[in-house]
């Protein structure tokens, strides 16, 4: 195959992002622009000029007309997709890690990090409502995170729950509307990197920095497989038409001087989703990969990488016709 | 794509023109494919021309996808013309999936191996060309017993050698495409032991060396005659003009004569040269 190479950034691709449609492909990196692309052909459509620091989280709304960010400016901003402008932008106590949208768009969630002083925190508000300038004191809901922050976060089934990965490896179950905690459970031993549902929502893949992806049950928690590598995970994403998982990750950045790409560690690497067996691998980026996503349509997927490329991956025949023996 | 907007050239490009002597880039549209054609400097200030060439694929989309293609850039891509910014987006190199065979595969790879040695170790490496037993042919047990035909009669064959009775099955196999040394080969073997049996007695083989270029057939034999029965003559002969190498190789029939003739001939003066006269020596590497 021939990946296209994005390079619209200057540091590290901290997420990556297509829409429902797959058509675009959403970037956030460590510089303060986020970046939108055609997937098709890796023409970028726009930046998202206006963040004052790096970018840990974005999203996209189910139809594609608000795209959300969180930035460790402090600040949570809802962009219009299709001119690139501001439409509201909402200060936070501390840099916002976290944010996503409900399948339908009109509410969103977003966490804050524990620092200067702040606890680690989980807003629900109401995206329609955000305006320039708006507080978070007009959450919806407030829920403050006693322990832990949260490092990463899923909608649950019909927008009713929310799913939370924690610093420490915890993942817990939250009823969004009384903010009580529904369901805890501790399978990791570290931070939780990432977590990507698959295709209806009833399962997610954890990415952790305890070498494993795991894959649990959204509503019980219960882990049903665990992907092993021998370097810590950054980014798992799931196959939507073939049981396929595919993990990237590396080492901590601080290592990346110190490894060489030949040593095969910044691969993206296919794993069975149901027997858990590495039956791929794809060699491409020159540091550790920090965000995966598949195409909604499974024929090609994206990656984001530490050294800023972006690196659309369209499949070769070889890979559909690949049947894993068991 | 949208046409009827004038877009903007990039500041890059503009600078470029000002410059002067640059052509300007031009827009080519051949069947399908769209060529971009621009002229810039490179570092060393010499002219290059880039030329891009594009695919023009139509895709049919859904209308939500269709109007997204149609949005205007924004952003840093505000300037940006239709079509990918070679900025921004490159072709990466061709890279393979690397598929992992399973277990099975990887452990049936190496019984492979292992059989192949095990049949190596079976055959030997060392193997004699009169009985095809394990041994080197100069040391082989029936060397004096067998006559020219080379073949072990089968109540002689070596009991106790391992490795014997396969390579003998060897032989009997159906001979594929692979290559066996004409004395291996079916009704070779007479024909290959033979030339090895019939081997010159080179003891009573003299060297006479600082011959003439003149010096020929009859000259060597005249020269060489008075001491005995000859055996055989050699004379080396350049190949091209038929005229003495300088050297040549008699064999007498009894070495006694040999010897005589060395004694003589030794230091004997022939068509103004002085003559060297020597044992033949055997080369000094034997296979």
């Amino acid at each position: 195959m021939k990946p296209l190479m994005l390079h619209g950034h200057e540091r590290a691709i901290t997420k990556i992002k297509y829409n429902r449609e797959g058509d675009l492909l959403f970037s956030a990196s460590k510089d303060k622009k986020p970046n939108v692309w055609y997937s098709l052909n890796g023409e970028r459509l726009g930046t998202f000029n206006g963040h004052n620091g790096s970018v840990w989280c974005i999203d996209v709304n189910w139809d594609t007309t608000r795209f959300l960010s969180g930035s460790g400016d402090n600040t949570l901003c809802v962009w219009d997709c299709q001119t690139g402008k501001v439409v509201g932008q909402l200060e936070t106590n501390s840099s916002v890690r976290t944010c996503s949208f409900s399948y339908s768009g009109n509410l969103a969630v977003y966490s804050t990090d524990k620092a200067l002083g702040y606890q680690c925190e989980m807003f629900i508000i109401d995206a329609r409502d955000v305006v320039s300038k708006s507080s978070q004191e007009n959450a919806i809901r407030r829920i403050p995170i006693n322990g832990p922050r949260i490092s990463a976060i899923l909608w649950g089934a019909l927008d009713e729950t929310i799913i939370t990965g924690h610093e420490d490896g915890e993942i817990n179950l939250w009823d969004m509307r009384t903010g009580k905690k529904l369901n805890s459970i501790k399978s990791h031993k570290n931070q939780i990197n990432d977590m990507q549902t698959n295709k209806d929502g009833t399962m997610f893949v954890t990415a952790c920095k305890d070498h494993t992806a795991k894959l649990f049950d959204s509503e019980s928690l219960v882990c049903l497989k665990t992907y092993k590598t021998e370097r810590p995970v950054n980014s798992a994403t799931i196959s939507p038409i073939l049981d396929h998982v595919v993990l990237g990750g590396g080492q901590d950045a601080m290592d990346v001087t110190t490894t060489s790409a030949r040593h095969g560690k910044f691969d993206s690497r296919f794993f069975h989703l149901v027997f858990e067996e590495e039956f791929a691998r794809l060699k491409g980026h020159f540091g550790p990969i920090n965000s995966l996503a598949f195409h909604p349509n499974g024929r090609s997927y994206s990656t984001g990488g530490e050294d800023g490329y972006i690196r659309i991956n369209t499949f070769d025949q070889s890979y559909f016709d690949f049947h894993f023996e068991y | 794509m949208p046409v009827t907007e004038e877009v903007k050239s990039s500041w890059a490009d503009e600078v470029e023109e000002e410059g002067g002597a640059l052509p300007p880039p031009t827009e080519v549209y051949e069947n399908g494919f769209k060529i971009l054609t621009e002229y810039k400097y490179n570092e060393d200030d010499k002219k290059v021309k880039v030329v891009r060439t594009y695919k023009v694929e139509r895709r049919i989309v859904s209308k939500t996808i269709a109007v997204r293609k149609n949005w205007a850039k924004f952003g840093d891509s505000s300037d940006d013309r239709p079509g990918p910014n070679p900025a921004t987006t490159v072709g990466a190199e061709d890279v393979f999936m690397q598929f992992i065979s399973n277990k099975e595969e990887e452990n049936k790879v190496e019984e492979d191996s292992l059989d192949k040695l095990k049949s190596i170790g079976d055959k030997g490496v060392v193997k004699c060309r009169n009985c095809n037993g394990d041994h080197w042919t100069s040391k082989c047990p029936y060397k004096d017993t067998i006559l020219a035909g080379g073949k072990v009669p089968d109540d002689k064959k070596p009991a106790g050698v391992p490795g014997a009775p396969g390579a003998m099955s060897d032989l009997n196999k159906p001979q594929g495409s692979r290559y066996v040394p004409p004395n291996m080969r079916d009704g070779g073997n007479r024909r290959g032991d033979s030339m090895q049996m019939t081997k010159r007695d080179d003891t009573t083989a003299i060297r006479i060396s600082n011959l003439s270029e003149s010096t020929s057939d009859a000259d060597l034999e005249e020269l060489v005659k008075p001491f005995g029965p000859i055996q055989k003559l050699y004379l080396a002969k350049e190949k091209l003009t038929n005229s003495c190498k300088g050297f040549a190789y008699v064999h007498y029939k009894f070495r006694a004569d040999a010897a005589k003739a060395i004694v003589q001939l030794h230091g004997h003066g022939y068509d103004h040269l002085i003559l060297n006269v020597d044992w033949s020596k055997p080369p000094t590497q034997s296979n």
